[in-house]
C-alpha cells in the first residue's frame, strides 16, 4: 500500500490576476520506506508537489493521498494536526528557531504533539541528536554551529516524532560539497534506520546520485520516474 | 502552554536593543501616567483640605435665602438663634465643634490707599477647633473674644504693607446696598499674620472677634452662619452628607427658617473647574497610553515581519494557527507585565518623592495660575495609592495584549508556503 498516492494534480498560483501553472496533471505513488529524489530545474514545479505532499498547500485539481487518506480538500486545522503528527520537513536554510539550543529545537515537535511525558521527550531528543552525531553540541544555539551541524539539527528535529514522511526541500543546497555528502550520508543512514520514507527535491547531480528512485520533472509535468538498484 | 511561554519569554529578548527601547517607552510612559494622577489626586486632596480648613469647614447653617446670594455678603440674612441651634444639635456624637461667625465686607485704609477684602468675625475659642488660622499663625498672637485687634493673612499683609504691631484703619460694611450703603471704621493694630497656603485665605481674608464685629455691625448676638466640624478625618466621607441631611430634619423639626450646606456645594465652583481639568487631564493620560501602545505595536509588528519565515517553519512543524496567535499575545503580554511593573515602580518612587517633598513652585511665577485653578500655592504634594499603580498595571498590561492582537493575527493568518518563501 502507497504511502503517498498523487492522482492527476495540478497546481495554479495566479499572479497579478494571471494564471502560471506550477504543475499540470501529475501522477505516481510513493512506497512506505521510500529514498525517492524529485529532481528538476528552477520553475519546474519540485517545491510544489513537495508542499502539497507536506500538506502545506493544496493541489487546484487532482488529489492527493497521504496513508489512503485524501488531503487534498482537508481544513487549515485539519493539516496542522497530520503535519504535527506524520510529516517531516528538512528545509534548504535549517529553519531552526534560533533563540532554542540544538536539544530544545529537537524537543519542540514533541512538545506540540503533546503525546509524551517530559523524561520521554528528554529521552527521544536526546538520542535523535546523538544518532545524528551531535552528541556534544546539544545546549548550542543555532548561531554557535556550522551550516552542517544545523542541518543535523533540522534532520533529528523532523525524525524525533518518527514521521511516517520526512520531505527535504534541497537539503544540501546551502551546503558546500563534502558536507551535502555528509548530510546526504546521513539522510540514507537514517533511511534505512527508520521506518521513515525520505523525499528530497534538488536540482544537484550529486544528489540525484544518492536516490534509490528519481522523478524529473520539467515545466510542471513528470518527464521521468527510475528506479535505481 | 508552558513552552509557549518559555518560547514567548526567549522570543521578547531576542533583540535586546529593541525590547530595551520598547520596554523604556512602554515604563516611562507608565510612570509619567502615575506621576501626573498621583499629582492630579493629591493637588485635589490639598486643595479640598485647603477649602475645609480655611474656608467652608464641613458644613454651614445659613438663614434661608443667603446661600443664594452669598457672594453679596447679605447681612440683613443673618441668624439670630444661632445659640438656640447650638444647643439643639450639642447632643450629637459625630458634631466636634460649631462656631457662629459674620461674613462682611471690608476694606483695609493704610494712608490714601484702601484695599477691599472679606472680613471674617469668628470665635476664638471655638475657631482653633474648627480652621487652621491658629496654626497656621505665622508671627504674633492668636486673639482673645475681647481683643480690640485683627488678624490678617501673609499675603493680604504684604499687599497693603503691613506687619505685626501695625496701627491701621480697616472698614466694615454692614450694608452694601446702593440706597442703603453703611459702614463702620475702626482703628485696631495687626495682632498676628497667618499663612494657611490657600491663596484665598491669606491673600484676602482680615479676622476679628466676634462680639467687637457684631457691636461695630450693629448685629446685637446674631451671625451670618453657624459652621460645624464634624469627628471626621476625610472630606469626602459620605457620613458629612448624612449628617447635613440630619441637621437640616432637626432644624424643621424645630421650625427654623434656616437651611444647611456641605461643604461640597460650598465649594460647587472649585469642584467643577476641577472636574473639567480631570476631564482635559485625561486626554493628556489618552495620548501617553496611545504612544505606549504604539510602540508595542511597531516592536511586535517588526518582530512578525522579521520572523515570517520563522512562522511558516512554526506551522510547517504542526503548530495550530490559534497557538501562533497565542504565542505572540504572550509576547507582547510580556513586554506589558515586564514594562508595567518598572513603570509603576519608576512611577511609584516620583510619586513617593513628590508626596514627601512635594513640587514646589515659585509663587511669583505661578502664584497667579494656581490661585485662579486651585487654593493651592508653593508647593503641590502628590497623593500615591496602591489604586493608581494596580490600575496603571493592569492597564498598560491588558493595552500591550490588545494592542499585540492585529500583529499576532497577521502572524497567525500568514500562508506557510508564502512565509517560508519570505526572504
Amino acid at each position: 500500500m502507497a504511502i503517498i498516492r498523487v492522482d492527476n494534480v495540478s497546481k495554479i498560483y495566479q499572479t497579478n490576476g494571471i494564471p502560471f501553472p506550477a504543475l499540470r496533471g501529475i501522477s505516481f505513488t510513493v512506497d512506505p520506506g521510500e529514498f525517492l529524489s524529485i529532481a528538476g530545474p528552477s520553475g519546474s514545479g519540485k517545491t510544489t508537489i513537495l508542499n502539497i505532499m507536506g500538506c502545506l498547500d493544496q493541489p487546484s485539481e487532482g488529489a492527493v493521498f497521504l496513508d489512503e487518506q485524501d488531503i487534498s480538500r482537508k481544513k487549515a486545522a485539519e493539516l496542522a494536526v497530520i503535519r504535527r503528527h506524520t510529516i517531516g520537513f528538512v528545509f534548504q536554510t535549517f529553519n531552526l528557531i534560533p533563540i532554542l539550543t540544538a536539544f530544545e529545537n529537537v524537543e519542540f515537535p514533541l512538545i506540540l504533539k503533546g503525546d509524551l511525558s517530559a523524561k520521554d521527550r528528554r529521552e527521544w531528543a536526546e538520542r535523535m541528536l546523538v544518532d545524528v552525531g551531535l552528541k556534544d553540541f546539544m545546549h548550542r544555539r543555532p548561531s554557535e554551529m556550522s551550516g552542517g551541524q544545523q542541518q543535523r539539527v533540522a534532520i533529528a528535529r523532523a525524525l524525533v516524532k518518527k514521521p511516517q514522511l520526512l520531505l527535504a526541500d534541497e537539503p544540501t543546497a546551502n551546503l558546500d560539497s563534502k558536507t551535502g555528502k555528509e548530510i546526504l550520508d546521513l539522510m540514507l543512514a537514517m533511511n534505512e534506520k527508520t521506518e521513515s520514507t525520505f523525499i528530497f527535491s534538488t536540482h544537484d547531480r550529486m544528489v540525484m546520485d544518492f536516490a534509490r528512485r528519481l522523478i524529473r520533472l520539467r515545466d510542471g509535468r513528470v518527464e521521468s520516474d527510475e528506479t535505481r538498484g | 502552554m508552558g513552552s509557549l511561554f518559555k518560547l514567548a519569554f526567549r522570543n521578547v529578548f531576542r533583540f535586546k536593543r529593541r525590547t530595551f527601547i520598547t520596554f523604556t517607552a512602554v515604563s516611562v510612559g507608565l510612570a509619567l501616567l502615575i506621576i501626573m494622577i498621583c499629582l492630579m489626586n493629591g493637588v485635589d486632596k490639598q486643595s479640598i483640605d485647603n477649602i475645609v480648613n480655611s474656608e467652608t469647614s464641613h458644613i454651614k447653617i445659613f438663614k434661608r435665602g443667603y446661600f443664594e446670594k452669598k457672594d453679596e455678603l447679605p447681612m440683613d440674612l443673618r441668624i439670630d438663634d444661632a445659640d438656640d441651634v447650638r444647643s439643639w444639635l450639642s447632643d450629637r456624637p459625630e458634631i466636634r465643634r460649631m462656631e457662629k461667625r459674620i461674613l462682611f465686607g471690608a476694606s483695609i485704609i493704610k494712608g490714601m490707599d484702601e484695599l477691599p477684602c472679606l472680613g471674617v468675625a469668628m470665635e476664638p475659642e471655638q475657631d482653633p477647633f474648627i480652621f487652621n488660622i491658629k496654626a497656621s499663625l505665622l508671627e504674633g498672637d492668636w486673639l482673645k473674644p475681647d481683643d480690640t485687634g485683627i488678624l490678617i493673612g501673609k499675603d493680604l499683609a504684604d499687599d497693603v504693607g503691613l506687619k505685626v504691631g501695625d496701627l491701621v484703619t480697616v472698614r466694615l460694611i454692614s450694608s452694601s446696598d446702593r440706597e442703603n450703603f453703611s459702614w463702620n471704621a475702626l482703628d485696631v493694630e495687626v495682632k498676628g499674620l497667618f499663612d494657611t497656603g490657600n491663596p484665598n485665605t491669606d491673600g484676602q481674608v482680615l479676622i476679628l472677634p466676634l462680639a467687637r464685629a457684631q457691636q461695630a455691625l450693629s448685629m446685637g448676638s446674631g451671625a451670618t452662619e453657624l459652621v460645624i466640624r464634624l469627628n471626621v478625618a476625610d472630606p469626602t466621607d459620605p457620613s458629612i452628607e448624612a449628617t447635613r441631611k440630619e441637621v437640616q430634619a432637626i432644624l424643621k423639626r424645630r421650625g427654623a427658617d434656616l437651611e444647611v450646606y456641605s461643604w461640597k456645594e460650598l465649594a460647587g465652583e472649585f469642584l467643577i473647574i476641577s472636574k473639567m481639568k480631570t476631564r482635559n487631564s485625561s486626554m493628556i493620560i489618552m495620548i501617553m497610553l496611545i504612544i505606549a501602545a504604539m510602540g508595542i505595536a511597531n516592536t511586535m509588528l517588526m518582530a512578525v515581519l522579521e520572523r515570517t519565515r520563522e512562522i511558516g517553519m512554526l506551522a510547517a512543524l504542526g503548530m495550530k494557527k490559534s497557538q501562533i496567535l497565542v504565542l505572540f499575545l504572550i509576547e507582547g503580554g510580556i513586554i506589558g507585565v515586564i514594562g508595567s511593573l518598572v513603570g509603576c515602580l519608576l512611577g511609584g518612587l516620583g510619586g513617593w518623592y513628590l508626596q514627601v517633598h512635594g513640587w514646589k513652585l515659585g509663587s511669583e511665577a505661578f502664584g497667579d495660575i494656581t490661585a485662579s485653578f486651585y487654593p493651592l500655592k508653593n508647593v503641590f504634594y502628590a497623593d500615591l495609592s496602591l489604586d493608581v499603580l494596580v490600575m496603571t498595571f493592569v492597564l498598560g498590561t491588558v493595552i500591550a495584549v490588545v494592542t499585540s492582537f492585529y500583529p499576532a493575527l497577521k502572524a497567525a493568518r500568514l500562508n506557510p508556503v508564502d512565509a517560508l518563501r519570505h526572504i
